[in-house]
């Protein structure tokens, strides 16, 4: 079983004496997050986010399907999460991981609990046919808070993705293919981001966005969910040091600072995005004319 | 099945018939078992616990223990398939008690002193007999008390409750009310968390929430929900004296 | 059991001896047919139809639920016109309560039952839950009275989940354990009463109170059917010994697995033997006298490995310690079977022991 190597005792001590005298080891501020970049994919639904050295794809699809006999006006919306060797030499493909089950749990809560999407837009016919939407987080590079970037990838890529537009006359259901008609968006209730806040000597000293080298050495860690309107969606502080009760709701207006800066990053990204794609839609281009 | 909150704001009473403030009541037996090196049963409600410790124990495999010089906390949740109301079985590869077991483990490793049985690893077995909500807290405060009966040395109880609010999202947020210790139909219904404390006051160990609430509750809800486990602190501890006491007078007759 | 016996030859061989002895001698001062105390409660969970819990003396401890839930009964091939037919004719007359008892009879099936076992440290699908939950259906099943009292209605029926939990490490076989703790939470199982009729939606009454017995508790002790129970009985030598600690199974020649059931109007019957694997076979033989090279180095060294085989095999377990070989002889499985059934035998000792248990 491959396993992330500890960090030396030095390499700890360095750590935590710096971070003692408020330095971090990469000369960030303690609230401080890497330099994100987000980019997406030539295909609708893709999103590539890279915090630092660390780097996820999300990947949007959908498919028709039958609904749930219980949940009959509702669409399925999945997330799956693939932790492969690619990312880390400690992931190994096939058995699940600690991380991985955290991971999804963590996206699971934070987009799939709060309804940030809203799987009633996706009936078709009730409990006859209805979309799946389907995300696929893939992890390519991993240098710490995994979590905070899938969450951002996730949404960026709900956000980008455009679903194939349907037709119900009576009976009779069509589904459009892109070239035929425009495909729509999704209908998103809320956009929330998740934040990971690391803590080391006894809750004292709390860091935003660790590497993987914070991470091994951190006592505890508190995550987040928030959207822009001020909702906290999912909070999990598993175990690890015990913190001040307030401290954590302190932390949690940190968390909503950084999640509007999220939030009009991937607005920003987003409309670039549009105005690249759009030229005028089908019609330009389908348009015979020529320049001459 | 939606639940009638509406008379909440006539009377303060739940459906229940308890106040917001109070807790179900709690029960708690230590060593039920003569097999296991520690055992407890717990009852918060309806909500029935047994849990019983294996170890400090040789770990059983060898993978990994040339890195490790503390012991190793093991969580195993078993949910019986008759503790709900219909009957349905749950896999031991189930994400949410996966999670459930990594947050209780590493829970206790920091309250634990692991630096005294090195090379070695402590699992904590859990048997949920029946729910009715709390059900992460009630694991909790069954596992303290089972490895107090153990009798690994330990910084402080680890006790923990649920809290709740009133508030479902868009109606009435601002008479909402926090609520102490759900039962399962309020946490079907109402945004709630598990708070866990150890180490002296409002030193939060752990904390879960997985509905979605406004920021603003928040704090009326942890606030609460220190009181409930500063209640369930001293309840575990009256268990613990009690059973102590119990264990002299028959050493002396 | 995979954990080894913590025994040496010379203390194997001490047990044994003690043990073959008429009356045996028992390490903890029982007779042959005693059981070592238990301590039982039933209906300790308010959300399950019956339930159980039992603590054995070497400290583990089981506990089983036992839930039922109505189920939309699924066309049965090839009988469904005969099962129409009688409806038809049900619903011409009035039916008075023996008939639509006899009505029921031979309509239950083996699916309705489901047994699920779960021991710490295993997996669902390792041989020995699966191999512990095929002999407890089996055992339920094979008196018919059970399945035909989860019939309902020609279009509904109960199904049982029967959920068994073992809550301590296996120390011992726990195949016992298991048995007494579904026999009691079955005897305390309680169903709504059913206020419907004939082929109706079933509708029951929400009152607990008015609730029936899986198992009737009227009529007298002996007609009443009850669901089996397996013992674990061991044979050493001539003698036979009823729940056997784990001391005792270490050194027995052989350990069975009986199932008994009580069914309505007749005694006590066997509706399951098996015989089971006694760890015994797994310890260490002993070294005989003329073979121990530290005390008697000259003749030993000059054995070859042939006659050391011979020297031993003669030995026969005289003087020293060897595991049992071969089976059991049938007088004594008889006499085990005699044992248990026969009136005012063990089984009926352990049913009615089980019976006197309050909630």
């Amino acid at each position: 079983m491959p396993r992330e190597a500890d960090p030396s005792t030095n390499e700890q001590a360095f750590l935590l004496s710096a971070l003692r005298e408020n330095i971090r080891l990469d000369g960030r501020a303690l609230d401080a997050y890497r330099p994100i970049s987000l980019s997406f994919g030539e295909d609708y639904g893709t999103a590539d986010v890279r915090i630092g050295k660390t780097r996820v794809r999300a990947t949007i699809s959908a498919d028709v399907v039958t609904p749930f006999v219980d949940r009959k006006f509702d669409g399925v919306f999945t997330i799956s999460t693939e932790l492969s060797p690619m990312a880390s030499p400690a992931f190994e493909v096939g058995r699940q991981d600690q991380t991985e089950i955290l991971l999804s749990r963590i996206l699971e809560k934070t987009v799939r609990r709060s309804g940030a999407l809203d799987t009633e837009s996706l009936c078709i016919v009730a409990g006859q046919k209805c979309f799946h939407i389907r995300a696929d987080i893939h992890v390519m590079d991993h240098d710490g808070n995994l979590v905070d970037a899938s969450c951002l990838a996730l949404i960026a890529a709900l956000l980008h993705f455009r679903r194939p537009d349907v037709e119900i006359k009576g009976e009779e259901v069509t589904v459009f293919s892109v070239r035929e008609r425009e495909p729509v968006k999704l209908a998103m209730q809320h956009q929330p981001f998740c934040v990971t806040t690391s803590c080391y000597e006894e809750g004292t000293i709390l860091l935003h966005d660790a590497t993987l080298l914070e991470e091994q050495c951190r006592e505890g860690d508190v995550l987040i969910s928030m959207n822009k309107f001020g909702e906290i969606c999912q909070i999990a502080k598993y175990g690890g040091a015990p913190m001040d009760g307030l401290s954590i709701l302190t932390c949690t207006n940190t968390v909503l600072e950084r999640v509007k800066i999220f939030d009009q990053l991937v607005k920003d990204r987003i409309a670039e995005d549009e105005k690249r794609r759009d030229v005028g839609g089908l019609i330009a281009e389908l348009s015979a004319e020529n320049d001459r | 099945m939606p639940l009638d909150t509406s008379t909440y704001s006539l009377a303060h009473l739940r459906v229940d018939g308890r106040r917001w403030n109070e807790l179900r009541r709690v029960h708690g037996q230590i060593s039920t078992q003569a097999a296991a090196d520690g055992s407890s049963y717990f009852e918060m409600g309806n909500t029935k616990i047994i849990c019983t410790i294996a170890g400090p124990q040789e770990q059983r495999r060898g993978g990994n223990s040339g890195q490790s010089h503390d012991a190793k906390v093991e969580v195993e949740i078993g949910i019986a398939g008759f503790s709900g109301v219909d009957r349905k079985r749950r896999g031991r590869n189930d994400k949410r008690i996966q999670e459930m077991q990594h947050a209780i483990a590493s829970a206790f490793t920091h309250t634990l002193f692991t630096h005294l049985y090195p090379h070695s690893t402590i699992t904590i077995h859990l048997h949920v007999l029946s729910q009715d909500g709390a059900l992460l807290a009630a694991c909790i405060n069954a596992a303290t008390l089972a490895l107090i009966d153990a009798g690994i040395p330990m910084s402080d109880y680890t006790a923990a409750c649920t809290t709740g609010s009133t508030a479902s999202y868009a109606s009435n947020d601002e008479a909402a009310d926090p609520l102490l210790d759900l039962n399962s139909m309020e946490e079907q219904e109402l945004p709630f968390l598990t708070l866990g404390t150890s180490g002296g006051d409002d030193q939060v160990s752990l904390l879960i929430m997985e509905t979605r609430v406004q920021a603003t509750r928040l704090e009326a809800m942890v606030s609460v929900g220190l009181d409930g486990c500063r209640q369930i602190r001293s309840l575990l501890d009256g268990i613990v004296r009690a059973h102590g006491k119990k264990v002299l007078e028959a050493r002396v007759t | 059991m995979a954990n080894t016996i913590p025994l040496s030859p010379a203390e194997l061989s001490y047990l044994h001896t003690s043990l073959s002895q008429t009356p045996p001698i028992r390490p903890d001062g029982r007779s042959p047919t005693q059981f070592r105390p238990l301590v039982a409660e039933t209906d300790i969970l308010p959300s399950a139809n019956g339930s159980a819990r039992i603590c054995f003396a070497d400290g583990t401890e089981a506990i089983v639920g036992v839930k039922a839930e109505v189920e939309k009964s699924s066309a049965r091939p090839g009988a469904t016109t005969d099962d129409i037919f009688k409806n038809s004719r049900d619903q011409d007359g009035d039916v008075d309560v023996d008939r639509e008892e006899s009505d029921k009879e031979g309509k239950g099936r083996d699916e309705w039952l489901e047994i699920a076992i779960e021991i710490p440290g295993m997996r669902d699908d390792d041989s020995l839950p699966v191999f512990l939950s095929a002999m407890l259906t089996e055992a339920l099943l094979s008196d018919g009275g059970l399945k035909d009292r989860l019939w309902i209605n020609s279009r509904f029926h109960w199904r049982l989940y029967i959920d068994i939990l073992l809550l301590s490490q296996p120390r011992s076989y726990p195949l016992p354990l298991l048995s007494l703790t579904t026999h009691l939470a079955l005897i305390s199982t309680r169903i709504p009463a059913l206020i419907s009729e004939h082929d109706e939606d079933p509708l029951f009454n929400d009152d607990w109170e008015a609730s029936t017995f899986l198992y009737p508790r009227s009529g007298e002790l002996q007609a009443r059917s009850k669901p089996p129970v397996t013992l674990l009985v061991v044979s050493i030598g001539e003698a036979v010994l009823f729940d056997p600690s784990r001391d005792e199974l270490a050194v027995c020649d052989s350990a069975m697995a009986i199932s008994v059931a009580q069914s309505a109007g007749a005694g006590l019957k066997v509706v399951a033997l098996r015989m089971i694997d006694p760890p015994s076979r797994l310890t260490a033989g002993g070294v005989p006298q003329v073979l121990n090279s530290t005390s008697n180095p000259a003749a030993t060294a000059s054995l070859s490995p042939a006659e050391a085989l011979v020297l031993r095999e003669k030995d026969q377990g005289q003087t020293v310690w060897r595991p049992p070989r071969g089976g059991v002889r049938r007088a004594i499985i008889s006499r085990i079977i005699k044992m248990v059934v026969e009136n005012n035998g063990v089984g009926e000792e352990v049913i009615a022991g089980l019976a006197g248990v309050e909630a």
